[in-house]
């Protein structure tokens, strides 16, 4: 289990960057909302990537409770985003970002 | 040398995973890309020895939210995404402002630098150590925690209902007017125990009506509906 010891904490610190970067890109660029709904799961994923990493290397449980909850806040999150993604749906039919442009009409 | 080869493994799927996932057009394909992103971290964080992290990875993520992901995306019957006239000056801007937000990442990590703390074994990471953290030290935001999850489960529900009595009340209206379809008029006739949006449109209808509310319509939906 020491073996981790080889790879180094930089490795782990640029990958997550490159998820995050890949994520907020993806929130750009997209114009569908559930395509820029998993884009945000991916910046969370990427932050969450950092929290652990730093956990093992600190020896410091407290970053994997963070992840813990930051799982739950993307569960109330999808539950509460995919029912709005529903209702915006069943209004416009559609569910291109630019069609919702104003809350309300 | 084994776990440097597992990292570049798990890393790279990740990497071609979320790269696929931004570039696909069809939000489903997104998705599978997505579960394999998943896949991948739970992999790292097997390697950063942390197994139950690992486990809740692909239990929550790759099971539930994109399972809720997934059923949306068949449940709105999503096509490919529209093809519009693209707009590359701000495609470009999207890209730079990335380039320069991992600059500042990698320049803000990189000054950071390795901590020089004990790799020593430790039992960090394991379920036991967890529990007893969320319990003892971080119990508040824990409690908050379900308090969260709680309003989100009255929001999502509350979301789903209000359409429904829409949808419901036109049909009632529609019965009222003597042309209610087949349908709606089996909507109407709820047995007690249905669900609770059938109960709501029974207590819409009924009170149109001028009737006391049946029995069937005592459930949550029921009761709420006389404050409309």
């Amino acid at each position: 289990m020491n073996e981790t010891s080889m790879i180094p904490l930089s490795w782990y610190l640029a990958l997550s960057a490159m998820l995050f970067t890949i994520g907020v890109v993806g929130v750009i660029i997209k114009r569908n909302v559930i395509a820029m709904f998993m884009c945000i799961e991916l910046m969370l994923n990427a932050v969450n990537l950092t929290f652990v990493a730093f956990s093992r290397y600190f020896n410091d449980v407290t970053g994997q409770l963070f992840v813990f909850i930051v799982m739950t806040v993307a569960a109330a999150e999808a539950a509460v985003g995919l029912g709005i993604i529903i209702t915006v749906f069943r209004n416009r039919e559609s569910l291109d970002v630019d069609d919702a442009r104003v809350l309300k009409f | 040398m084994f776990t440097v080869l597992l990292f570049v493994l798990f890393g790279g799927l990740a990497l071609g995973c979320a790269v696929s996932m931004v570039v696909q057009r069809n939000p489903l394909y997104s998705a599978i890309s997505l579960i394999g992103v998943f896949v991948s971290l739970a992999g790292l964080y097997i390697l950063l020895a942390a197994p139950f992290i690992a486990a809740v990875q692909v239990i929550v993520y790759a099971g539930a939210i994109m399972v809720l992901v997934v059923f949306v995306i068949m449940l709105l019957n999503v096509e490919e995404e529209e093809q519009r006239p693209s707009n590359w000056r701000f495609m470009a801007l999207g890209v730079v402002l990335g380039a320069i937000l991992f600059g500042e990442a990698a320049f803000v990590l990189y000054s950071v630098g390795t901590p020089r703390g004990a790799q020593v074994e430790t039992n960090v990471g394991l379920t036991a150590s967890i529990g007893t953290g969320l319990f003892t030290e971080y119990l508040l935001p824990f409690e908050i925690t379900s308090v969260l999850i709680l309003m989100a489960i009255v929001g999502a529900m509350t979301l789903a209902r209000r359409d429904a009595v829409v949808r419901f009340d036109s049909g009632a209206a529609e019965m009222a007017a003597g042309g209610g379809d087949l349908r709606q008029l089996d909507a109407g006739e709820v047995v007690p125990g249905q669900t609770a949006a059938s109960g709501v449109a029974m207590a819409r209808m009924q009170i149109e009506k001028g009737e006391a509310a049946a029995p069937a319509s005592e459930g949550l939906g029921g009761a709420k509906i006389d404050d409309e």
